[in-house]
């Protein structure tokens, strides 16, 4: 699969396939095309040549396959985005009730079953400016669970939260691991790959540069890139 | 005891301290209330005591008093109020007022915010507006609109004005903001060639000019010509404002509702619009609020709205003299409608900043 910006090879020849379940850590250093590679896969950016199947479905011009797409893709963003003129609760049944045609009292169960799993429960009824960042992550993470996504994309979840709130996300995150979730993180949180990984991604200048479980990635690897940064950021 | 915040001066210590700390600054404090005290006075002694309020002496006594001349306003409110409507009709024009006032406020209470309700509000609002107003049906005498006027007059053109051209702005902020670059420029080209146009020049095309232009069949009255070229000129202006309001809406939001499966119009009316109507609020009140005084010019094209015909209310005969208070009393109307508008947009401003920090 390529992608450009006009003229510039944003992503190079990436081949990737996750299997259902697998728990995917994607690093590499920024402006790498990480967080590009995941928009592609529900379509927030357009790849320009090649194919994106995602199960089973083509992503295409066909509008009807990228909302079957976007269904069952859920995706957690940097920044929350979560809508701030709604209280958590209505952030949580909002896509369910108008997309799933759920009626509101199923909806707002299932919200507060997913409310309950990132552990806030007791915060439905606020709305997302009086939540601190970590919570409103969490919020962000459980309204994506209630459209009951078969995948979900992390696209640096953690990186604009203040230091303390990172690892209530990352606990979530953990937890939805095991609970067999299919995952694809962008993060430079290399505790959560060596942790949950079942392979970790380096991306450099668009291309995929390596490819392994995350023992033999940590444990030295054969390239050159791939080193320097790891130096980087596991030496601070 | 430590960490309470030191009291807050009493009123007296902090009138004392702004105005009084010096006494040159006294000296200034007193001088001002002193006009403030003389201006008000005067102001009281012409409106109120030595004013005359009553008919019995007519225009010359009237005239010869010191004070204010009321007397013109109980002679001569009905044709303040309903121009030319035919006298023994006067009541609908009251009742159609009414009926218009009623359909704004029901339409600015969020319980009503739904779009059945809103529908059904403004449906029966405009028919019976218009049943009470034209007549021909009911047993009510026939009225053309040429005879329309006054307080109803300036509230229907404000009225549907604002029914027309709101949405028709939102529309043309949509597609303004299309990705189709020959949608995105059209659109523009039209907001900005409206723009450039006076509203005089707009409502004289629409309701001179055009009638040569168009087919017999698509004409309509005059009156429901210069609607249109209002409401046109009215969302030019607001769509503007949309526009602005939605650029403050991070670019994320659209994305998340996106990455939930929502479609375009679910992301269009749940996350854009409230988000950027929000943001938009203070400038739209102000575009309404002008909307409002700018009835005022279908004079030009021959529409006896309240300021004309508070003009033919003094201008014949023996009130020729007390056009200040037939003034007054016009602006003290212009004043109740614009001052409940921008304290509902206050109300809106304070219930839409729910859950923000």
């Amino acid at each position: 699969m390529n992608k450009y910006y006009g003229g510039f090879h944003a992503l190079r020849n990436i081949d990737l396939s996750v299997a259902r379940g697998e728990k995917i850590v994607v690093c590499g250093p920024s402006g790498s095309g990480k967080s590009t590679m995941i928009r592609c896969i529900n379509r927030l950016e357009e790849h320009n040549s090649g194919r994106i199947v995602v199960l089973g479905t083509e992503l295409n011009d066909d509008i009807g396959n990228i909302d079957e797409i976007r269904r069952e893709v859920g995706m957690v963003f940097q920044h929350f985005n979560l809508f701030p003129h709604m209280s958590v609760l209505e952030n949580c049944v909002l896509a369910p009730m108008l997309v799933r045609k759920l009626p509101r009292a199923e909806a707002e169960a299932t919200a507060l079953r997913f409310l309950e799993k990132v552990r806030i429960p007791e915060q439905a009824s606020k709305y997302p400016g009086q939540l601190s960042g970590g919570q409103q992550q969490r919020v962000a993470i459980a309204r994506a669970l209630c459209m009951q996504p078969q995948i979900m994309l992390f696209d640096e979840p953690t990186s604009a939260l203040d230091p303390e709130m990172i690892s209530e996300v990352l606990d979530v995150m953990v937890t939805l691991a095991a609970d067999g979730m299919t995952m694809i993180c962008v993060t430079h949180e290399m505790g959560f790959a060596r942790r949950v990984a079942d392979r970790v991604i380096f991306m450099d200048h668009g291309e995929i540069i390596e490819e392994a479980p995350p023992e033999e990635f940590f444990a030295g690897s054969s390239n050159e890139r791939t080193r320097q940064f790891l130096a980087q950021i596991l030496n601070h | 005891m430590a960490d309470l915040a030191p009291p807050m001066p009493g009123m007296v210590e902090d009138l004392r301290r702004r105005f009084f700390a010096s006494s040159l600054q006294s000296l200034i404090s007193l001088l001002c209330l002193g006009v403030i005290a003389f201006l008000g006075w005067k102001l009281l002694d012409w409106a109120l005591f030595s004013a005359v309020f009553g008919t019995a002496g007519g225009a010359e006594a009237c005239q010869a008093a010191g004070g204010a001349c009321w007397s013109v306003i109980a002679a001569r409110w009905r044709i303040i109020l309903f121009g030319l409507y035919p006298y023994e009709e006067q009541w609908r024009s009251a009742l159609a007022c009414a009926v218009v006032v009623a359909m704004t406020v029901l339409s600015c209470i969020p319980a009503f915010w739904t779009g059945r309700r809103i529908a059904a509000i403004w449906l029966a609002g405009t028919s019976a507006f218009y049943i009470l107003m034209k007549g021909g049906v009911l047993g009510l005498s026939h009225v053309g609109e040429e005879m329309w006027g006054g307080l109803a007059l300036t509230l229907f053109i404000f009225v549907a004005t604002c029914l027309i051209g709101f949405p028709l702005a939102i529309v043309l902020a949509l597609l303004r903001r299309s990705e189709l670059p020959w949608i995105s420029s059209t659109t523009g080209l039209i907001i900005d060639a409206v723009r450039s146009l006076p509203l005089i020049s707009i409502l004289f095309t629409f309701a001179i000019v055009l009638p040569f232009a168009l087919p017999h069949w698509l004409q309509g009255d005059k009156l429901y010509r210069v609607i249109v070229g209002s409401a046109l000129f009215f969302s030019a202006y607001q769509a503007e404002i949309v526009r602005g309001g939605m650029q403050g809406v991070p670019h994320g939001q659209e994305e998340a509702a996106m990455a939930l499966g929502l479609g375009y119009w679910h992301r269009i009316s749940r996350i854009l619009l409230p988000q950027a109507m929000r943001n938009a609020l203070p400038a739209t009140i102000n575009q309404f609020v002008i909307a409002f005084k700018e009835t005022s010019l279908v004079v030009i094209v021959g529409f006896f709205e309240i300021l004309a015909s508070g003009n033919a209310a003094y201008g014949t005969g023996e009130w020729r003299f007390a056009y200040v208070e037939v003034y007054t009393f016009i602006a003290f109307i212009y004043f109740i409608f614009v001052f409940s508008l921008s304290r509902y947009g206050a109300f809106l401003e304070r219930r839409m900043s729910v859950g923000e920090r």
